[in-house]
């Protein structure tokens, strides 16, 4: 019989290692999605999922058996994931910025035209690009938002800043993710 | 009429917001009801990402790439203050013989000295001092072994990066080094030979920054592999055991 992940944790608490990879084991890949989406890339949700797991392991006496053990997993992953971006100065990096109410792009990139992507692979990969557009914040901000469905409150706590500037950073997010996609979404005028 | 604002749509499609006054708006209004739905389809774009899938066997991976680590972090929370104590044993006891061999040597006893070791020689026979002395040596040269062989198992392991070692990685430099020179004086040839092996590897990684990659990582590994270090330090970490349970 499948123990429960309580269960589990008391076991990894009193130090069996064995009870602790069960739970590395379980949680991996949808640790790895979150970490993933919050990263952008492979390589660095890996670490992080690497780093979630050791912080979780140190801090596992704070966990509450009231808890979900995924949801508290999850919290720890956000937080590497933040730790990650801040460190590599993700934060500053704006390939979009706003001048005078106005989106400018400071790189210039093609336009995509959407007879372009008919494939679903070229599809994704804009998609991939614009979130890769967003500077740390906002990427956190908007993944907590619409994946996760946390409250803009919660985003706040978790980031750090107050309640309006996360409500600004999920505007922003999806303001740039919009000029971005919008091209691709549209629909085709017919000329018949 | 006054349409919706950008900042409203969005908090409707997140059900923040007045959701009965924006339901109503957009029912009414054709121009926002048309950008409501180009964010709908945007944002659909976006729950359609892909994430790469990683397998049946990731958590394995994680796992693996982990335990040596939360051991690692589990033994330095008790082991660090054990570990400086029995580094500065190991010096404490250097000192004590190379102070004894040179005085042997020239010649020059003072008579405290002398009198301290008439005193030790018929209290504790000197073969039970060396054998202690010995016995100390390779149980942290073993332990330092263990310990070495885990990071390398890391390095070796990584598939196209290895995190952060840099702390761990200092830790087992300076315990090497004092290994190594003590191994020089008690004429242990393999020992440190092996440590001196050992030694630049781990100052590489003491010194490779938060994360080791690429062609440095590739290097490092290759390094590792042309001198058999592993395989090294494996026998003489079981011939240490040996030895220690032999004494």
């Amino acid at each position: 019989m499948e123990m429960t992940d309580v269960a589990v944790v008391g076991r990894a608490r009193s130090g069996d290692s064995d009870a602790f990879r069960l739970l590395v084991e379980k949680h991996s890949r949808a640790i790895f999605r979150v970490a993933y989406r919050m990263t952008g890339n492979q390589h660095d949700a890996d670490d992080v999922v690497q780093e979630a797991f050791l912080r979780a392991y140190r801090q596992i006496d704070t966990f509450q058996e009231r808890a979900n053990f995924g949801t508290w997993l999850h919290r720890i992953t956000v937080n590497c994931a933040l730790d990650l971006l801040r460190a590599r100065g993700r934060h500053d990096k704006h390939y979009i910025h706003e001048e005078d109410g106005q989106m400018t792009r400071e790189a210039a990139t093609t336009e995509p035209q959407p007879d372009r992507l008919l494939l679903s692979a070229e599809l994704q990969k804009h998609v991939a690009l614009a979130l890769q557009d967003l500077s740390g914040n906002e990427r956190i901000a908007f993944m907590l938002r619409h994946f996760d469905g946390m409250p803009v409150e919660e985003i706040g706590k978790t980031l750090g800043i107050q309640v309006n500037a996360a409500k600004n950073t999920i505007f922003r997010a999806v303001r740039k993710l919009r000029h971005s996609l919008e091209p691709l979404v549209r629909p085709t005028q017919c000329n018949t | 009429m006054q349409h919706l604002t950008e900042e409203q749509l969005v908090e409707h499609y997140y059900h923040d917001g007045d959701a009965e006054a924006a339901v109503a708006h957009l029912r009414s209004c054709a121009e926002c009801a048309a950008q409501y739905q180009t964010l709908e389809r945007v944002l659909g774009l976006v729950d359609d990402a892909p994430v790469p899938d990683r397998g049946e066997d990731y958590g394995a991976e994680v796992w693996n790439r982990l335990r040596w680590k939360l051991g690692a972090s589990r033994r330095r929370q008790w082991k660090a203050p054990l570990a400086v104590a029995a580094m500065l044993a190991v010096a404490f006891f250097i000192g004590q013989f190379w102070q004894g061999r040179s005085n042997e040597r020239s010649g020059t006893l003072t008579v405290t000295q002398t009198a301290q070791k008439e005193l030790s020689s018929k209290t504790v026979p000197t073969a039970t001092n060396d054998k202690a002395v010995d016995r100390l040596l390779f149980v942290v040269v073993g332990d330092h072994l263990d310990n070495s062989e885990r990071m390398l198992l890391e390095v070796v392991n990584a598939g196209s990066a290895v995190g952060a070692q840099e702390e761990r990685a200092g830790e087992l430099v300076a315990a090497n080094r004092i290994y190594r020179q003590t191994a020089m004086q008690r004429g242990d040839d393999r020992i440190a030979e092996l440590l001196s092996d050992l030694e630049p590897i781990l100052v590489e990684l003491a010194n490779a920054g938060s994360t080791l990659e690429g062609k440095k990582l590739a290097d490092l590994q290759q390094r590792i592999d042309s001198k058999a270090l592993l395989f090294k330090v494996r026998v003489v970490s079981a011939r240490t055991a040996k030895q220690v349970n032999s004494l």
